[in-house]
């Protein structure tokens, strides 16, 4: 426990000395335009829009983020032979993948709690009462951004290219947000052997459709099993792909 | 415990509780749902990227842009049918994400009471849709039954159905419009006026403000001859 706190400790430090705090900025500047875009095109829907593309844009600079940093994260250290000064401590190597995965959600988190706090506090400037849950909305994304960074550190370690790491990062996260389409197409396929292959690959894409409660805030408040079930859901899933990264993570020789 | 048997057991966890997750979760129409227009790459990719509230915000903007003048890449009207992509438009809009309420109504009351339009048979259909993939929205059935009444020529009661919703945050500022402008039409003036008014005085009808006082100030001149004709709003 002791070693994944300094890990993460370390790893936090590093992140907000450097890149995740350029993301709060380009947020700013997105929902300046979109509060813009919101007053002048929207009429009548002004705050539904701000609201949908300030959390929108959020989530996005927060994926991009967790993307690049994840993907970097362990292989540029194996690059520097900075990994071999921490490895030669007694530190597991597990602990050390999960202590820089923890550190890095955190510093992205934290970017995502002061871009949310912004967007919030401009809506209730502006008067426009917020129905619903935004903390409940903010968790979601906070969520899907976890399973991304722990899924392309995965997918970092196992191709060991960080360019091929990103490119099926965005794959996954395209494909994620259809798998109420797979799923759909499974069933009309005709063929069992497709439709099973379908739904097998519908099941290891994280299934996003399900979990974005940001699109589906309008249609009112979400059944409370829902929310329970995908909490359930995204620590399984990113505990499934932290741990098929530390079993790639052992067999590595440096 | 090994990673492979942890990663197995998280496995078996997430699929667990991913199937309880989506049979809870609210379903989106399927994309190949959503109406042909020369937008549906653009629906496509945001959705794709898991920004179909904001997909759906972008195509309400686009409706708007239509409404007001024109959009650019869409086919212009047939002769004698304007606003003749509206109930796609619509309905693109209602497909990305059902629960947009206002789209309904905003389109409904141009198809179902904007003179020049009158397709009413294309509001009901549109209405329809809203009270089956949106339910729980009092005003569809409202608008319906506004509907049945204009089309049986029973103005009065319409008239009064419509009020009824007129303070309803949901109504449409351009359907609280098309109510002053009913009164007008019927020589109705002290009434009219009393609708621009409250309309002027609502905040979120913002949009409808400058015509508001330009029709506050026709319905007193034509109330009262005398009064002095408006200034053009800015």
């Amino acid at each position: 426990m002791g070693t994944i706190k300094a890990v993460f400790d370390y790893t936090l430090r590093e992140h907000l000395r450097h890149k995740v705090w350029l993301g709060c900025a380009l947020f700013g500047l997105v929902m300046v335009a979109s509060a813009l875009l919101a007053s002048a095109l929207a009429r009548d829907e002004r705050a539904r829009v701000m609201l949908d593309l300030g959390l929108a844009a959020n989530e996005a600079i927060a994926l991009v983020s967790v993307v690049f940093l994840t993907v970097h994260l362990i292989l540029q250290e194996v690059e520097s032979r900075a990994v071999f000064l921490i490895l030669t401590h007694p530190v597991k190597r597990s602990n050390y993948l999960l202590g820089r995965f923890l550190g890095t959600l955190a510093a992205v988190g934290l970017g995502m709690g002061a871009m949310g706090l912004a967007h919030w506090a401009l809506l209730r400037l502006l008067g426009w009462p917020v129905e619903g849950s935004y903390l409940l909305a903010w968790s979601c994304s906070l969520a899907k951004i976890a399973i991304m960074g722990a899924l392309s550190l995965f997918l970092s370690l196992a191709l060991t290219s960080e360019a091929a790491a990103m490119s099926f990062s965005v794959f996954f996260w395209m494909l994620g947000h259809f798998s109420a389409e797979m799923r759909f197409l499974a069933q009309k396929s005709g063929n069992a052997l497709l439709g099973a292959a379908i739904t097998a690959f519908s099941h290891a894409a994280p299934d996003f459709a399900h979990f974005n409660y940001r699109d589906a805030w309008h249609a009112g408040v979400p059944d409370p099993g829902w929310a329970l079930a995908a909490a359930v859901y995204a620590l399984a899933y990113c505990g499934a792909c932290l741990a098929l990264a530390a079993q790639v993570f052992d067999q590595k020789e440096f | 415990m090994r990673p492979l048997a942890a990663a197995a057991a998280f496995a078996a966890a997430a699929l667990a509780s991913g199937a309880a997750m989506s049979a809870r979760a609210r379903e989106f129409p399927s994309l190949s749902e959503l109406p042909a227009t020369p937008f549906t790459l653009q629906d496509a990719s945001l959705a794709s990227f898991g920004l179909r509230a904001a997909a759906a915000d972008l195509a309400w903007v686009q409706m708007l842009q239509y409404v007001g003048a024109s959009l650019p890449g869409l086919p212009a009207d047939r002769p004698g049918r304007p606003y003749d992509h509206l109930l796609t438009l619509a309905l693109r809009v209602a497909r990305l994400d059902p629960s947009f309420h206002r789209s309904y109504l905003y389109a409904a009351g141009i198809l179902g009471w904007f003179r020049g339009v009158d397709r009413p048979e294309e509001a009901v259909a549109l209405l329809q849709e809203g009270i089956r993939r949106d339910p729980g929205e009092p005003l569809y059935a409202l608008y319906l039954a506004a509907l049945a009444y204009k089309q049986k020529g029973e103005t009065d009661r319409m008239i009064a159905l419509l009020e009824s919703a007129f303070e309803d945050p949901r109504t449409p500022s351009q359907m609280k419009t098309i109510l002053a402008n009913a009164r007008k039409a019927r020589g109705e003036y002290a009434q009219a006026l009393a609708l621009w008014e409250r309309i002027l005085e609502t905040p979120r009808d913002q949009a409808q403000h400058a015509r508001a006082r330009l029709q506050i100030a026709q319905l007193k001149r034509l109330m009262h001859p005398a009064s002095p004709l408006p200034s053009p709003p800015r």
